[in-house]
């Protein structure tokens, strides 16, 4: 139904690349790759070769593209802003000013506003894309990063990695209704399709914490350990799920891995050599294309999710944050 | 892992629960917290957290020489533990503790025995200290009957790692460890020969000595140990021309050990080999370096900045009194059992406590003799050039062990 209507629309990324096929559906197939310390957003071809890059404002961290995709926003972190990148132009157009540190955020539904993490802040802000303005503030613990916006947006979700807990914010009111404990220095979330469970990441504690959401309880503790590797050699950060919510990718940082997940069983399906210190990872909207960036490695490296195989790694800017993909 | 984290804390959010004691002069500002109304909240205890330091420690020097230069931090470290207790404070209030710091100070040993009757008298469990090694000593050798433990979070000597005391723990890293991170990245450039240039204090000579200890376990080869003095006088001009001092012998890099600072600050580039310079000067280990930009690390240096009003950057000891505020408060929040102070205690010395200091590992205490395991920053001026415990350097049970007096070589002394 629509997930195989998605399945044939959309780019080919992984396979023979050679043969690449070029985007049939609306997006271009770019590959944009934030890099925190080259100031720029790099921009790939869907057949991995490099387009240009998009200088941008100071330490360009977290990208989202709007529903559109004709504008892709990029939280930079040195400089306070989001900066919007024109994805036909392939230049920023527009910086709009947040608090000290955006780290993460997202786009509401109506795409009128931000949700921001201010990491330096300890804080969550509302700004109004229009007018540029914070209209809501959420006091969070110290070093907020990851942020989730539930389906409804009516409930947002955001990590402290100082005070180890995920802060449940009713978005209507501003206020916390719930600070869930969590393992030590949680970054990430993902939501299951089923809107059942809430995965976060926590670095320091090597493990992934599932969230039950009709509860709010963490119901299961997830650890990650490679052949070879010891758990606290494990630093998992970034994760994205395939769209029937069968298989989660973590990467799993300065274990130079990521681990491919079944995410019903919670059974590790695969373990992959990537670059040094895994970080961030995006997903192709046909599900078979992982691409992770490598913080340590200033590179990407592309994984095929059917093989669950490396394909090949690439080159980008120096320390690549977060990767998205015009598809 | 723990089952600590299946219990969700229904937790009033509380964040700017802080409330600060004594004669903080710096100020740990945090936003107001953003409550539901509708948040159940429980009774909240109000936990107070000691920090003792010394009246004029003589460590804190403001400046030494005629043109304002700084070779010692102008005040105490204290800020650190500010900012570490209101850091935490969420996770505290979460468990149903309200932690504030109490900060006092003492002139000598019998006011320092007569704070700590004083601070336990008034139910503090935990106690920070900011004291040169021989008060550590001796304060904990008095005090052993009082139900209280304390973390050492300035004292860098290896014997008071050693003495066992049941109610001590280190945040501050031993000399060992400190030179044992540097010794580790000398075999990675197999820098093998090393000349020795040690100072006229005792605690030139206990850093020198940790170093030779931390070069035996890795077999460097210590060609020389001489001695330096800052006298000019013609007849001291062996142990203070910088040419003298390093010539007529062969060495691929000096370690020197001057905790004053003075001689060392002007050895680089003044040596008679075109050899680097580590130890307490050039390359340089700490628990901490400002310049650390990986881990989180930005984030607590720009917060003690801050909370400084930019007055100076965030030292090595300043983070070791931040991470022994944190892990208190760490432990109140964390807790399984908080039940008594007693469990509390228990959590913190256990082996499931992890604790982040923004170094990326977790850290706990070792239970042998009391030192937090942590990594190890090798920084110049403004950079940091390594992170030990370095790839290569491998560990039976865990890579942060390689840091240190092992269990296998502790005794207690």
């Amino acid at each position: 139904m629509k997930i195989l209507a998605k399945l044939l629309g959309a780019a080919v990324l992984a396979g023979v690349l050679a043969t690449a096929v070029p985007a049939m559906a609306a997006g271009t197939g770019l590959i944009f790759v934030s890099n925190e310390k080259s100031n720029e957003v790099i921009v790939f071809n869907p057949d991995f070769t490099r387009k240009t890059s998009i200088s941008t404002s100071h330490r360009p961290r977290d990208m989202h593209f709007n529903k559109a995709h004709t504008l892709l926003y990029v939280a930079c972190g040195d400089d306070d802003t989001i900066d919007v990148i024109d994805v036909a132009k392939l230049k920023v157009v527009n910086s709009i000013p947040t608090g000290p540190s955006p780290e993460m955020f997202e786009l509401s539904g109506d795409e009128k506003s931000f949700y921001v993490s201010d990491e330096e802040d300890s804080r969550i802000e509302k700004i109004d894309i229009a007018s540029g303005t914070s209209v809501q503030d959420v006091a969070t613990g110290a070093e907020p990063e990851g942020v989730q916006l539930s389906e409804d947006g009516k409930t947002l979700y955001a990590t402290s990695e100082v005070a180890d807990m995920v802060h449940v914010i009713n978005t209507t009111t501003g206020a916390v209704t719930k600070n869930i404990v969590v393992g030590t220095r949680p970054r990430r979330f993902v939501l299951t399709p089923d809107g059942k469970e809430l995965w976060v990441s926590c670095e320091l504690s090597s493990e992934v914490d599932v969230i039950d959401r009709a509860t709010n309880t963490v119901t299961a503790q997830l650890t990650f350990v490679p052949p070879g590797f010891r758990e606290e050699d494990v630093t998992p950060v970034g994760m994205a799920i395939t769209k029937d919510g069968s298989k989660v990718i973590l990467t799993l940082g300065r274990a130079d891995h990521v681990a491919i997940v079944d995410a019903h069983t919670k059974k590790v399906l695969s373990y992959v050599l990537v670059g040094k210190r895994a970080w961030g990872v995006g997903m192709s909207k046909d599900d078979k294309t992982a691409i992770v960036t490598n913080g340590l490695s200033d590179d990407i490296t592309v994984i095929d999710m059917q093989t669950m195989k490396p394909i090949k790694s690439i080159p980008a800017g120096r320390t690549p944050h977060s990767v998205v993909i015009d598809d | 892992m723990t089952s600590r984290r299946f219990t969700t804390l229904l937790a009033a959010t509380s964040l700017a629960a802080i409330a600060l004691c004594g004669t903080a002069e710096a100020k740990v500002k945090l936003p107001a917290a953003s409550t539901d109304p509708n948040l159940a909240s429980r009774p909240v205890q109000n936990v107070k957290v000691g920090y003792l330091g010394l009246v004029n420690d003589p460590r804190n020097a403001p400046d030494l020489t005629y043109t304002d230069i700084q070779l010692a931090p102008p005040d105490d470290p204290v800020t650190g533990a500010q900012l570490g207790i209101a850091d935490e404070a969420i996770v505290a209030n979460a468990n149903g503790f309200n932690l504030s710091l109490d900060v006092q100070k003492a002139a000598d040993i019998a006011d320092l025995v007569a704070k700590v009757k004083a601070m336990a008298a008034g139910g503090e469990r935990f106690i920070i200290l900011d004291l040169p090694d021989d008060l550590v000593d001796q304060l904990a050798a008095q005090t052993k009957g009082i139900d209280v433990t304390f973390l050492n979070a300035s004292a860098h000597d290896d014997y008071l790692r050693d003495r066992c005391y049941p109610n001590l723990l280190h945040t501050a890293a031993s000399n060992r460890m400190l030179e044992d991170a540097l010794v580790q990245y000398l075999k990675t450039r197999s820098w093998n020969k090393v000349l020795v240039l040690q100072g006229p204090l005792p605690a030139d000579k206990a850093i020198a000595d940790a170093f030779k200890a931390s070069a035996n376990r890795l077999r460097l080869n210590v060609v020389d140990t001489r001695t330096f003095t800052l006298s000019r006088t013609p007849d001291s001009q062996e142990n203070n021309n910088a040419l003298l001092v390093t010539g007529g012998i062969d060495y691929d890099v000096i370690f020197v050990a001057d905790t004053e600072g003075e001689y060392g600050r002007y050895l680089p580039y003044s040596t008679q080999l075109a050899r680097p310079v580590v130890g307490t000067a050039g390359l340089v280990p700490a628990e901490w370096h400002w310049s650390w930009d990986r881990d989180g690390a930005t984030q607590v240096t720009s917060r003690f900045l801050k909370a400084t009003d930019r007055r100076r950057e965030m030292t090595g000891t300043d983070w070791s009194t931040w991470m022994a505020a944190k892990a208190i408060s760490d432990a109140y929040g964390r807790s399984p059992d908080i039940s008594t102070p007693d469990q509390i205690d228990s959590y913190l010395k256990s082996q499931d406590i992890e604790m982040d200091g923004s170094k990326g590992f977790a850290l706990n205490f070792r239970p042998w003799d009391g030192q937090l395991r942590q990594p190890i920053v090798l920084a110049t001026d403004n950079a940091v050039i390594a992170a030990p415990p370095l790839p290569g350097f491998l560990h039976q049970t865990n890579d942060l062990d390689t840091l240190g007096e092992d269990e296998p070589e502790h005794a207690c002394r």
